[in-house]
């Protein structure tokens, strides 16, 4: 528990220093909770979230760093590795991979590789992962692209 | 040098002048036990004093105690004497690098004001003692200079009477640079290099430790609150650093669903390269060679502690041939008996008390643990007996995950 709450406050200490290195990446913690965090993140370029910005919300359990925090998407997003209605990320790092050395900071880059990468193998958006694993590339591109206008892009006009 | 008076420091255990000490490291040597302060005419302890309180006679006397004390109280004299400038008070200030000097050579700390025995009795006889050679430095009784000893202000920095010292004033140290070096004493001009240089290297080991972070708590080891903490666990298999605390921590962490304690929770946060023990030190390491020390001497250290699971041959130790603990096999015990482990402890009948000693086994099982590096146990570990034991303590030892209680204080 205070082993946690010291480890984040360092984190924050650090995100505060950091920000202007990673301009992709904001990450914000709750004026009230430290265990809960959003982050703010831009979507790669050269990919259909291009423009986008997305929104994450953290939750950090009391075991963190032993235990990894629990992200998912709050902005709505067409991606195979992300559930189309929760968020819910499915990453490896963020289950069975995880391990202390990772911080919220560098677990939101691998958020970011993620998008860049998806793997339509291993989809909790099946019709994502389907549209990539039969080839559809377009059909995902254009997909991705609406929800991207949709729901992470500011309203024109 | 004089070798007659057992020196007060080593009578203590820690002479840091060793084999050069002009006193006798020697524990069939007499010590000093004359109260300076009696000599003076006043001690404050009267009776009730702890030295001897008696006359100091020439003979006795000369070769010990009294005679460098009155060629200090002549040194002192001297130098005011040469410094005519000077206040009284700069003699006073000097005093505290003379006391120390003093107290040093285990001799009386004050140059004697109202001597109770005759005042003059010392001045004009340390040449009758002429075994001493280090005093007689001034006094030219020795011609070979690796006899005469180096001005010891000197060799702590510096020599209030500069170029008029009557001593040898050593040749300054690389490493430490004090002026320390005997110039025609070779073997301990080496040791000194040898033991400096050490003792550099490790300062500086020590100060690039103290940058160093831990990339679990992201704190820097050797700034954690508690001295505990303060402490590297090095990972056998890969170079990155952590605090012991933090890294016998994850590794003890019991896995999330789908986790792989070997490929997750033993491998290295950073690199993920599987280690199967953590070393504690107190120091980081830089070179290779660095490293296999700590962890030759680590292993060595615990290699002359007995096994307690093994139990001298009684219990069965979960290691077995690879563990890091002595397992000494006292005739007559099991494994001396059978030349092989006795069997784990059968399942219990249901106790309805638990014998005593079972309780005891227990605890005490807990708190070596804490000593253990191969730290990664299952709970099948736990003999049947003291699992039911915990589960009648009310303790869930089947999944930890959610325990409050950590019954395996394994990383602390």
């Amino acid at each position: 528990m205070q082993a946690s709450r010291a480890r984040l406050f360092k984190e924050y200490k650090e995100v505060q220093r950091e920000k202007v290195a990673d301009p992709d990446i904001q990450l914000v913690c709750d004026d009230s909770n430290i265990f809960k965090w959003t982050a703010l993140i831009k979507g790669p370029s050269e990919t259909p979230f291009e423009g986008g910005v997305f929104q994450l919300a953290f939750a950090v359990p009391e075991q963190y760093p032993l235990q990894p925090p629990q992200v998912r998407f709050l902005t709505k997003i067409f991606h195979p590795n992300v559930h189309f209605k929760t968020g819910e990320i499915c990453l490896d790092i963020l289950k069975n991979a995880w391990s202390p050395a990772w911080t919220l900071q560098s677990v939101c880059r691998a958020i970011i590789a993620l998008m860049a990468h998806p793997e339509p193998d291993s989809p909790l958006n099946c019709d994502s992962g389907n549209l990539l694993r039969s080839g559809d590339l377009r059909g995902y591109y254009s997909m991705a692209r609406m929800y991207t206008k949709l729901a992470a892009m500011p309203k024109k006009g | 040098m004089s070798k007659r008076v057992l020196c007060k420091f080593f009578a203590h255990g820690a002479c840091l002048k060793g084999e050069h000490c002009e006193f006798s490291h020697d524990w069939k040597a007499t010590p000093n036990n004359i109260c300076t302060f009696y000599q003076k005419g006043a001690c404050a302890f009267g009776s009730r004093c702890r030295y001897e309180h008696v006359k100091a006679s020439r003979a006795q006397s000369s070769g010990s105690s009294s005679s460098p004390n009155s060629r200090q109280s002549l040194a002192v004299d001297s130098l005011s004497l040469s410094h005519p400038s000077r206040t009284s008070s700069s003699g006073v200030a000097l005093s505290p690098g003379i006391l120390s000097e003093l107290s040093a050579s285990s001799s009386p700390f004050l140059p004697p004001s109202k001597p109770a025995w005759n005042g003059s009795l010392d001045d004009d006889d340390y040449s009758d003692n002429g075994d001493n050679d280090d005093d007689g430095a001034g006094v030219t009784r020795s011609t070979r200079p690796e006899d005469h000893a180096i001005c010891s202000f000197a060799a702590a920095g510096n020599c209030p009477r500069g170029e008029k010292c009557p001593h040898i004033h050593g040749d300054i140290c690389p490493s430490c640079g004090k002026h320390c070096l005997h110039p025609y004493r070779p073997m301990e001009r080496e040791e000194h290099m040898k033991t400096c240089e050490e003792k550099q290297k490790q300062l500086e080991a020590l100060k690039r430790s103290q940058e160093i972070e831990c990339s679990v708590c992201l704190e820097r080891v050797l700034s954690k609150p508690t001295v505990a903490e303060r402490k590297f666990g090095i990972l056998s298999e890969c170079d990155h650093p952590f605090c012991v605390s933090c890294i016998r921590n994850w590794r003890s962490s019991s896995p999330t669903s789908g986790m792989d304690v070997n490929s997750a929770l033993r491998a290295c946060p950073i690199c993920r390269k599987l280690s199967y023990f953590v070393i504690p030190s107190v120091i980081w390491y830089n070179t290779k060679e660095e490293k296999q020390e700590i962890i030759d001497s680590y292993k060595s250290r615990l290699r002359s502690i007995d096994c307690k699971h093994f139990d001298f041959g009684n219990g069965n130790c979960p290691f077995g041939t690879s563990c890091f603990y002595k397992h000494t096999v006292k005739p007559g015990s099991y494994v001396w008996k059978f030349h092989r482990p006795p069997p784990r402890r059968p399942p219990p009948r249901r106790y309805d008390i638990v014998p005593m000693d079972v309780i005891f086994h227990m605890f005490e099982h807990l708190e070596e643990w804490d000593d253990y590096i191969l730290e990664d146990l299952e709970n099948e570990d736990l003999n049947p007996l003291e699992r039911e034991l915990l589960m009648q303590m009310g303790f869930d030892t089947s999944d930890s995950s959610e325990d409050e209680i950590d019954l395996w204080p394994v990383s602390y």
